[in-house]
């Protein structure tokens, strides 16, 4: 058996009374492409920023290499575990060279300046994302596909062996969220993302955990967890989920969501509106 | 390219201390003040103004430029608010709280005084923006900024309430203050400014990475291995230590730190080494030509730096406002 490169056990995260995460238990073996689903308010944001050691668990452990993450210091963590952020720096024309760039402060001293082979390695993250002809316009006059990748470029610079993605697909067009999951997927390293659209997230993942209220209701492969009951229970919807072939023949779920709500709901919100009234 | 411009540089700067020190009163030229700096003759009336009262003003006028422009450029890097600025934190309010005490209570008008009264009272408004901003221990940018402007009111009103009691001519003498002149310059104290400005500019250049990680967001910053409460907390430090002792040896001088670093951002991505050094070194350049200004405009009579400063700032936003507005129509 393949020793687990990231496990959580019993997490717990209470932020001014309230239970934001509660029993968290999963594991993810290196080199694994893991999504995180669940509606808005899920906790799937907190579990990211327990995972970067930005929000701190009031109880449970996380280990990483079978180490726990409170035994790194700052910046061998940082050397370890990157991320992608829904942040986006504005207002202070910086060049897409200088965001990538930022990937290699933890390998860094305070004074040491830019050595050739990092210029190097920043130029081969710009390549790998396709951004090496704009390395000097303004970050903020990217698209938003663009703006992603330079990102993952600044975490690729970075090298971790666990890259944490909070939602890098949200607002992009297809087009780009496909690219963007392809490159994430490219770079063989562990990948925990969480994702929006569900189908995607079904296509790209080895392994999903479904997270609602703060508890992990599933863990498994697309194929076991994406199916109609959960999607009703936990995101409350009514869909169909088909099993289609991909092209390296994988049966992969497709789900086909059905756009109207049914009768009962209708009823239900009609008869609560009658009370607000 | 980068070797292009800083070598440019460095000349206009070398040229501007040569013209600074030649335009005046009575006019001196370049010859007579390089043979004052190299090899100064005491008799010479010409070059002991040049020593005496010329070249400790300039030095002084590019220290304080200089000094602000990289307090100003912290402060809007660590708070990610391109309108962040040395005055907003009610820094400077505390340092004329402090001068007006001064002159008001203990009816005290010596030069030195009033500056160590400055710098205690900036330094009292300094503390208290940072206890206010982090006794919960972590400190929201938000809460931050709104505490400074709502301290720098605060101290205000008290200014303002001395002076409601005062005599015309502590009046007189708080106004002359809080407008800025760099005509108090000595050598006997600029051994203070310039320490404090070169530290400052040197913990800029230190941290520089950290820095501008900060740019990206908090979060991105802790997953680059920065301690970001830890440096902000320090970064503001060293700029309200800054502001602190520039306000209390030059006076009130509004603008710069908000202005150079906009200027230079404009041209140079905020991230390089450069563009640090382009801002210190541009905001020493504005303030000497400010200073030459203020000498030179009116004969015999000497303009506050801070109207000078105030009104080239203003028409630099109210034009940056529209050139912004046509861009965006575009």
């Amino acid at each position: 058996m393949v020793a687990a490169q990231v496990s959580v056990n019993n997490l717990n995260l209470v932020i001014n009374n309230k239970h934001i995460l509660s029993d968290i238990c999963f594991s993810v073996a290196s080199g694994q492409f893991v999504g995180l689903i669940g509606p808005n308010g899920a906790g799937k944001s907190s579990l990211l920023r327990c995972l970067y050691r930005f929000q701190t668990p009031v109880s449970g452990s996380i280990l990483i290499d079978q180490t726990d993450i409170n035994q790194f210091d700052r910046l061998s963590y940082a050397r370890t575990v990157a991320a992608v952020l829904q942040e986006i720096p504005s207002q202070f024309n910086l060049a897409v060279f200088d965001v990538v760039a930022m990937g290699i402060t933890p390998h860094k001293r305070l004074f040491s300046s830019i050595s050739l082979r990092d210029r190097q390695s920043i130029q081969e993250a710009l390549q790998k994302v396709g951004l090496t002809h704009k390395q000097q316009q303004p970050y903020e006059s990217l698209s938003g596909g663009e703006k992603q990748r330079v990102m993952i470029a600044r975490a690729i610079v970075q090298r971790p062996s666990l890259l944490l993605m909070d939602e890098p697909t949200s607002h992009l067009d297809v087009k780009y969220q496909i690219e963007i999951m392809a490159l994430a997927k490219s770079l063989g390293v562990t990948v925990i993302a969480s994702f929006h659209d569900l189908n995607l997230a079904s296509a790209l993942c080895d392994s999903i955990l479904v997270l609602d209220q703060g508890e992990l209701l599933a863990d498994g492969t697309p194929q076991n967890v994406m199916t109609t009951e959960m999607l009703s229970t936990v995101f409350g919807v009514n869909a169909e989920v088909s099993l289609q072939s991909s092209s390296n023949g994988e049966q992969i779920p497709y789900i086909r969501y059905q756009y109207q709500l049914s009768e009962t709901d209708l009823d239900l919100q009609v008869s609560r509106g009658r009370e607000c009234e | 390219m980068r070797v292009a411009a800083s070598s440019i540089l460095i000349l206009v700067c070398l040229f501007s201390f040569m013209s600074a020190l030649s335009i005046g009163a009575i006019h001196v030229d370049f010859y007579d003040v390089w043979l004052a700096l190299w090899s100064y003759d005491e008799t010479q009336l010409a070059q002991k103004i040049i020593v005496e009262l010329r070249l400790p003003r300039t030095v002084l006028a590019f220290l304080a430029g200089a000094g602000l422009a990289t307090a100003g450029l912290i402060l809007q890097t660590v708070t990610r608010n391109p309108l962040a600025d040395p005055y907003l934190f009610g820094i400077s309010s505390g340092a004329s709280f402090g001068v007006v005490l001064l002159l008001t209570i203990f009816g005290i008008q010596n030069g030195l005084a009033m500056s160590g009264a400055a710098l205690l009272g900036s330094v009292c408004a300094m503390s208290l923006l940072l206890l206010i901003a982090y006794h919960k221990g972590t400190a929201q940018i938000e809460s931050m900024l709104l505490a400074g402007v709502a301290l720098s009111f605060l101290f205000n009103a008290f200014t303002s309430l001395l002076l409601y009691w005062s005599d015309p001519q502590a009046i007189t003498a708080i106004i002359f203050w809080s407008l800025g002149s760099f005509s108090r310059a000595d050598w006997a104290w600029m051994w203070l400014p310039f320490t404090v400005v070169l530290l400052g500019f040197l913990s800029v250049i230190c941290f520089r990475r950290h820095l501008n990680a900060l740019l990206l967001g908090d979060e991105s910053a802790v997953t680059l291995g920065v301690n970001v409460h830890k440096l902000r907390l320090g970064m503001l430090l060293v700029s309200s230590l800054l502001t602190a002792v520039l306000v209390a040896a030059c006076g009130g001088v509004g603008f710069v730190g908000l202005m150079i670093p906009h200027i230079v951002r404009f041209f140079i991505s905020q991230a390089r080494v450069l563009g640090m050094l382009m801002t210190a070194l541009s905001g020493g350049l504005l303030m000497l030509w400010v200073d030459v200004l203020a000498r030179s405009l009116i004969e015999n009579q000497e303009l506050p730096i801070g109207v000078i400063t105030a009104a080239i700032g203003s028409v630099f936003f109210l034009s940056l406002l529209m050139f912004k507005k046509r861009s965006a129509t575009i």
